[in-house]
């Protein structure tokens, strides 16, 4: 096995792991194990930073263009804003129990689809508006997800008392905390919705046309502008919003990997007729 | 001046025990109506909710040309966008009004704003746009302003006729091309304008040719071929450059020959105004050897204005580029292969608007989370 796919399926394992002492933490209210999660996802992010760094200096091609691809950089975004997160604010110990099994059956799923890193870059995609959009897209995600995560959080929290639910911040805080995210997230989409029009524009000319990949990503944004409204002018809080943010998550996935790549579009880079 | 004398305010609701037609009463209380269903919030977000379904049935349950003719581009659609917009000047603005103009509300303002911009472009540019799709043989040169010049031709309503001005030539199309190290594959080395003014210039598939505001985008290109037709002691009696169409076949690899995006298909030669002999079709097998070589196989009908089912051609043959091939008592020859393009001509006087719109929008989102961290945190 090479050591590029070596690499990676340790990440997942490490992931794996991690998820599972989330979920059992959870299940048996035992916080040791949540720190078991928080270091394994630590530790799996290191080979997954370094299946990232392998592939770039491979063929010197920046690897985000394939769906494998896409999934595994979307996923570093998530687990570093994830990590970041946990360690610099400690109040919220289970959030890894919806961002591992997210990060976990992800990988797994982009493993399976691993393809040899690229020889060269589709001229189309040779644009430096690439970055701004790609990793728009990915923070953008990952912000969304953990605004998820702690929607999930609150909605234990109404339910549960006690133990480590005693150690959740109060409900109020975890609701402003998820707002922020999904505020964040939404101007992460925008930068990618923004990017991808003039990247279009330098490539074509015209800066929206209705491609399925553009309309996928104004689903997204529409998603979450809607939410900001509920909230901001219709004074939705708390449970509903907390409800709305995993079902959104949930949309945001399909949204970004479940179909767009499976059509024939612009950013599979362009056909050459002769 | 005349001087009246003040009238009270907050008087009460009698008005002097005098009668108060109310003749204007309709009026006014359809535009309050008006007003009231533009400012609606909930108008707002049922928008945004029927866009959003709209959308998602546009990549779900129809897809591609049909979600295109069906929703994105249609009327109805179209009036929803503009609703929205039209509600957000309304709704928005009315609500913050004479508000105090904090960092969260001045984001809001820029964004909201930014969104009402971006409409006035797109209208703007729909009244003023030309786009063309012009197709070129290498050494070919077409006047800007014929109709004729264009495969497809769209343009706004007041767009002015007397900016399309000069010429395009397509000088010739560099294969393998590369910028930096960065292979960029083709790139057509393209003339526009006219006399002096004549900008020359390459284009490829990151960098287009601006010439007045029109600007040349790659999208697409072929082979052409220069067929000759002979008599039968080889002596050469006419020539066209006849383009041909790539089809993907099922193995991933192209096939080259006349016809139309529909497949392969025969043509009447020597073509219009000439008389046709005969009825042509010619596939090209390009060489990897070699750029602009191979073969040319050639299968000759007679010329009918029906095709007849199940007959066959009759005259056969393949011959290298520049060789013959014999039909009746005429020869046939592909003397010479050469490249075509498409370029798509753009003028789009409104797009600025809309892209520093877009900045401008996002730049108030950002502003307005700032302000709303700061709070937060304070
Ligand atoms: C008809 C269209 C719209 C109307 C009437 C509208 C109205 C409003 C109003 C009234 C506010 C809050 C101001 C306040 O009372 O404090 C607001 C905030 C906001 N709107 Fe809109 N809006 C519209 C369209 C949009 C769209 C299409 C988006 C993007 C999807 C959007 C994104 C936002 C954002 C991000 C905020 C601020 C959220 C925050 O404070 O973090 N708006 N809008």
């Amino acid at each position: 096995m090479k050591t590029e796919h070596l690499l990676f399926w340790v990440a997942v394992g490490l992931y794996g792991l991690s998820a599972c002492s989330y979920i059992f933490g959870l299940i048996s209210k035992q916080d040791k194990l949540f720190s078991l999660g928080l270091y394994s996802a630590l530790a799996g992010f290191i080979p997954h930073v370094l299946v990232i760094a392998l592939r770039w200096m491979a063929t010197g091609i920046s690897p985000f263009i394939t769906i494998s691809e896409s999934i595994t950089f979307g996923m570093f975004s998530a687990v570093l804003i994830f990590l970041v997160f946990e360690f610099t604010n400690k109040k919220v110990r289970p959030l890894g129990v919806l961002v591992m099994p997210v990060a976990f059956v992800l990988m797994g799923w982009a493993g399976t689809l691993m393809k040899d890193a690229a020889t060269q870059l589709a001229p189309a995609l040779q644009s430096a508006w690439i970055w701004v959009h790609i990793i728009g897209a990915a923070t953008g995600f990952g912000a969304v997800l953990t605004a998820a995560g702690i929607g999930l959080m609150y909605l234990l929290k109404e339910k549960n008392s006690g133990g480590i639910y005693g150690k959740l911040p109060d409900t109020q805080t975890l609701d402003n905390l998820a707002y922020r995210f999904v505020a964040g997230g939404f101007i992460l989409y925008g930068l990618m919705i923004v990017s991808g029009a003039f990247w279009s524009n330098q490539v074509k000319g015209s800066y929206w046309a209705w491609d399925p990949v553009e309309v996928w990503s104004l689903i997204s944004w529409l998603t979450y502008g809607i939410y900001l409204h509920l909230r901001i002018t219709f004074g939705w809080r708390g449970k509903k919003l907390a409800w709305y943010s995993l079902i959104a998550m949930i949309a945001m996935i399909i949204s970004y990997w479940g179909i767009p790549f499976t059509m024939e579009t612009f950013h599979q880079g362009f056909r050459i007729e002769h | 001046m005349t001087e009246f004398s003040k009238i009270p305010r907050n008087s009460g609701n009698k008005s002097g025990g005098y009668p108060v037609f109310s003749s204007g009463n309709f009026i006014i209380n359809t535009l309050r109506m008006i007003y009231n269903f533009l400012s609606s919030v909930k108008l707002a977000l049922g928008l945004l909710i029927v866009i959003l379904v709209c959308c998602i049935a546009g990549v779900t349950i129809y897809r591609d040309k049909r979600a295109w003719e069906l929703i994105f581009s249609t009327f109805w659609f179209n009036g929803i966008l503009v609703l929205l917009v039209v509600n957000v000047a309304f709704c928005f603005f009315g609500r913050i009004w004479g508000r105090k103009v904090t960092l969260i509300s001045f984001g809001m303002i820029l964004f909201h704003l930014s969104f009402v911009a971006m409409l006035g472009g797109i209208i703007y540019n729909s009244l003023f746009y030309f786009h063309g799709l012009i197709r070129l043989t290498e050494g070919e040169t077409l006047p800007n302003e014929h109709p004729q010049s264009y495969d497809v031709l769209n343009r706004g309503r007041l767009f002015d006729q007397s900016r399309l001005k000069g010429e395009t030539t397509l000088i010739r199309m560099h294969t393998k091309y590369k910028v930096d190290g960065e292979d960029k594959m083709v790139a057509y080395e393209i003339a526009v304008g006219e006399g002096r003014a004549r900008k020359q210039g390459i284009v490829y598939i990151t960098q287009h040719l601006d010439y007045r505001g029109f600007r040349y985008y790659a999208d697409r290109e072929g082979y052409s071929l220069l067929i000759t037709l002979h008599d039968r002691h080889r002596r050469e009696l006419y020539g066209a450059h006849i383009p041909l169409q790539s089809f993907k076949q099922k193995d991933d690899k192209y096939l080259y020959a006349t016809g139309t995006k529909d497949g392969p298909a025969p043509l009447a030669f020597p073509q219009d105004p000439q008389k046709p002999l005969f009825d042509l079709l010619v596939t090209y097998l390009p060489t990897p050897l070699k750029e602009r070589a191979g073969d040319a196989v050639f299968q000759v009908w007679q010329h009918t204005m029906v095709p007849e089912e199940g007959t066959g051609p009759f005259a056969e043959g393949k011959a290298e580029i520049g060789g013959m091939v014999k039909a009746g008592n005429y020869h046939l020859s592909a003397k010479e292969v050469r490249y075509w393009v498409a370029m798509s001509v753009r003028y789009d006087p409104g797009q600025p608007i809309v892209l520093a719109s877009l900045w401008v929008g996002l730049g108030g989102m950002i502003i307005t989370f700032i302000g709303r961290m700061k709070r937060g945190s304070a």
